[in-house]
């Protein structure tokens, strides 16, 4: 039993962070998220060219078909940096494409395209189960209604992927369809996250889909398996954030002066610190773990839903107590502590809140 | 990374499945149905300890050369798993987690020789003297005296919280042997041979639960030799910050905690919620239990971490923070045993708690222990250095390595 990175995986996670502490200072990245783009297409350019967007691609894919393991080595460093370029995005789409031998698949990987899963329906649609949305037989060609919400990365997209029901005879299945933003029918309300990514809410009436944008007839399978992904990067974001949150809280608590002696000194302030660094090592080991398993194949339904759910309520814990523990400059905009909370309770509400994922384990029963 | 699934895995697992369901005998059995603290039943206790030592099996987590079993962790947690799940009484601690180990470690070779073997057959039973009257949390700060005179100290003073001290028939302790400098540095760790010595009392007192498993230990000018010390006079700190490292570091505690689960749904199948369905059904109670279930579940991955050798497990608070997890999360876990139970477990059974005794509890088993373990278990956050203890020391590193 081994949960510990191998020398390329540690590598890749310093390389990472180095490029991260050059050129995504927190100075930098706020620049970056106030511009109008609101993330930095040259630093989008920079991770394409290390291959980070061909990490989640099969190799027979043409893609650098990385474990989870080394996906948790990339996604701590940009969560702990508050990366605000699409990744996530791309780690939801980049996968399906592949999964049906798209060409465009190559764009996304170079950086040059970028391409967004339009899957969520609203309040975290955890499960596909729940995917509402509706792809009706119009002749030779499917016609959608509905609305898709919190679409990573879907004002930006060139592509977007669309999940929704097809009504097939008399199977209900979860289709794939291909779809231009500039479609008729179609419009895109793009906004910021609290955490400084950028999504859209994309209302889909009476869009027309060409057959051949059919891209899979049945995609459920590759869709739960992306989404398994996206899961475990979202909690090494935060798990990232936290320990970062857990850094400079010590190190705030320690040189911050009241009373003529460092708060840190004060059994209160102290305690707090403590819990904080037990709900981070909760929260990272229970990451270390489900990565190993997933790397194994053995990751259960389960095993996703403890990582979701305790990385959601563990980082909340951490986040709001370097805030109190910061004070009044905990509540400013000016300090990284606040975006990192807010980065932690933006990937709690993603694809299912800690709330969701931590019931689902009690009606599981353990095997 | 790697997690071994290999089919030999599963060969393992019978083995251990075939020897857990035949070795153990009846009393065994009761014993560990009736278990209410982390301290099983003394006497089927160590009549299993005794069984597993003749299989080989008495101490996974020692080295193979002193009689380890050279288990893979893996194998450690399919052993644990499958030893919970029967409800089989954990062995003491204190002898083969604490008393042992730290021999191994910084024990002489003389001290191995004599110390080691009696401990892993089950032959001698160690307690821990450590606490006294007025040195709890501030442990440092401990007056039991101990003056050189010949080849020997003389005792005076005395120890309390001595867990099973009257079961023992050897003790190991922190004395004073120096008041001039700072208080960590006139304590001396040594060993007793026996705890009968002329001048030692024992005196058991009656826990919460109504049963005598904690100790106050009387000394009054008890002669003990000096060859029984561990590590140098005016050291015995660093000795016993050492051996803390074993009772607080981490192993296989997690799947006590799941078989507690286990115990809680299985319970829940039969209860009534209140609201017309069972507790097994009732929403609230899953999500309370699914919201337990992860954090055990955390805790697993945090103690494989440990024992797998993480580089994060190297932070000096590794210890602390498995003490603290681990205790809070057996509280947890009596807490919710005890909703399950409800008014059943008011009912005072001691004597169908008493193993050997032929008196039928008033309902099921859960309801004859969960309200004993919840009160027994109050100590989880007190002993071996108060959680609050535990955060200070977690504390001091908080940065570190995140």
């Amino acid at each position: 039993m081994d949960f510990s990175f191998t020398d390329e995986q540690q590598m890749l996670r310093d390389s990472v962070s180095s490029f991260l502490q050059r050129s995504y200072d927190f100075d930098a990245r706020s620049k970056i998220v106030r511009s109008a783009e609101g993330w930095s297409r040259a630093i989008w350019e920079q991770i394409a060219e290390i291959g980070l967007l061909a990490l989640p691609v099969a190799e027979d894919a043409g893609g650098l078909g990385g474990t989870a393991p080394d996906l948790v080595a990339v996604a701590e460093p940009f969560g702990a940096h508050l990366l605000a370029e699409p990744f996530i995005a791309t780690l939801l789409a980049a996968p399906l494409l592949a999964s049906v031998e798209d060409e465009r698949l190559e764009g996304i990987m170079e950086g040059s395209k970028l391409a967004a899963l339009a899957y969520e329906e609203g309040h975290g649609t955890a499960d596909p189960s729940h995917i509402a949305m509706t792809a009706h037989r119009d002749g030779e060609r499917f016609m959608l209604d509905g609305e898709k919400r919190m679409v990573l990365a879907g004002g930006d997209a060139d592509l977007l992927l669309v999940v929704a029901r097809l009504e097939d005879r008399l199977e209900d299945r979860l289709a794939l369809f291909s779809l231009s933003p500039d479609s008729d029918g179609i419009t895109i309300k793009g906004y910021q996250t609290i955490d400084g990514r950028r999504a859209a809410n994309i209302r889909f009436s009476g869009v027309q889909v060409e057959k051949d944008d059919l891209l899979a007839n049945d995609i459920e399978d590759a869709l739960r398996k992306a989404l398994d992904t996206a899961i475990l990067a979202l909690c090494a974001e935060s798990v990232g954030a936290m320990g970062e949150l857990l850094s400079r809280t010590a190190e705030y608590a320690s040189t911050r002066k009241q009373f003529g002696v460092p708060i840190a000194t004060f059994q209160a302030v102290a305690h707090r610190l403590a819990d904080m660094k037990i709900a981070y090592t909760k929260a990272r080991a229970t990451l270390l773990y489900t990565a190993a398993l997933m790397e194994a194949g053995h990751a259960t339904e389960r095993d996703m839903a403890i990582l979701k759910g305790q990385t959601g309520k563990l980082g909340r814990e951490v986040g709001e107590a370097a805030i109190q523990t910061h004070g009044g400059v905990g509540m400013t905009d000016e300090l990284a502590v606040s975006h990192l909370h807010k980065r932690i309770l933006a990937n709690d509400a993603l694809l299912g809140s800690s709330e969701y994922h931590l019931r689902k384990v009690g009606n599981l029963s353990r095997s | 990374m790697e997690i071994d699934f290999s089919p030999e895995l599963e060969a393992f697992r019978a083995e251990v499945c075939d020897f857990l369901d035949t070795a153990p005998t009846p009393e065994i059995r009761e014993a560990g149905r009736k278990l209410t603290s982390v301290f099983a039943p003394f006497e089927q206790v160590m009549a299993w300890h005794k069984i597993l030592y003749e299989k080989g099996w008495a101490a996974p987590s020692w080295p193979k050369e002193h009689g380890g079993t050279g288990w893979t962790v893996e194998q450690r947690y399919i052993f644990a798993e499958e030893y919970r799940r029967r409800d089989l009484p954990p062995l003491l601690p204190q002898s083969l987690g604490m008393v042992g180990p730290l021999l191994i470690d910084i024990g002489t070779e003389e001290q191995k020789a004599k110390y080691l073997p009696p401990i892993l057959k089950g032959e001698d039973f160690w307690a821990q003297g450590y606490s006294e009257p007025n040195s709890g949390s501030d442990l440092a700060s401990l007056s039991c005296r101990a003056d050189k005179d010949g080849d020997d100290y003389i005792i005076n003073g005395s120890k309390i919280w001595t867990t099973y001290a009257h079961h023992a028939n050897r003790m190991f302790m922190l004395v004073r042997t120096d008041n001039t400098g700072k208080k960590q540095q006139g304590i001396t760790f040594l060993l007793l041979d026996r705890v009968d010595y002329p001048g030692m009392t024992i005196r058991p007192i009656v826990g919460l639960d109504g049963f005598p498993e904690q100790c106050e230990v009387f000394f009054e000018d008890v002669r003990v030799p000096q060859s029984g010390r561990v590590g140098e006079e005016n050291d015995g700190w660093t000795v016993a910050k050492h051996l803390l490292k074993h009772e607080r570091g981490g192993g296989a505690q997690s799947p006590t905690l799941h078989r507690g689960i286990e115990r809680i749904r299985e319970a829940a199948k039969d209860t009534p919620s209140g609201f017309g369905t069972s507790l097994a059904e009732d929403p609230v109670f899953l999500r309370d239990l699914g919201e337990l279930e992860a954090d055990i579940a955390s805790y697993e991955a945090f103690e494989k971490l440990g024992v797998s050798g993480h580089p994060m497990a190297n932070d000096p608070s590794w210890p602390s923070m498995n003490k603290t997890m681990n205790s809070v999360l057996t509280q947890r876990i009596s807490v919710m045993m005890t909703r399950v139970t409800g008014n059943e477990g008011l009912p005072l059974q001691h004597e169908a708690l008493r193993v050997g005794a032929n008196v039928e509890p008033l309902g099921s088993d859960l309801e004859l222990v969960a309200m004993p373990y919840y009160l027994n278990s109050r100590a989880t956050t007190i002993y071996a250095g108060s959680n609050e203890v535990q955060r200070d020391l977690i504390a001091r590193t908080a940065g570190r390595g995140a």
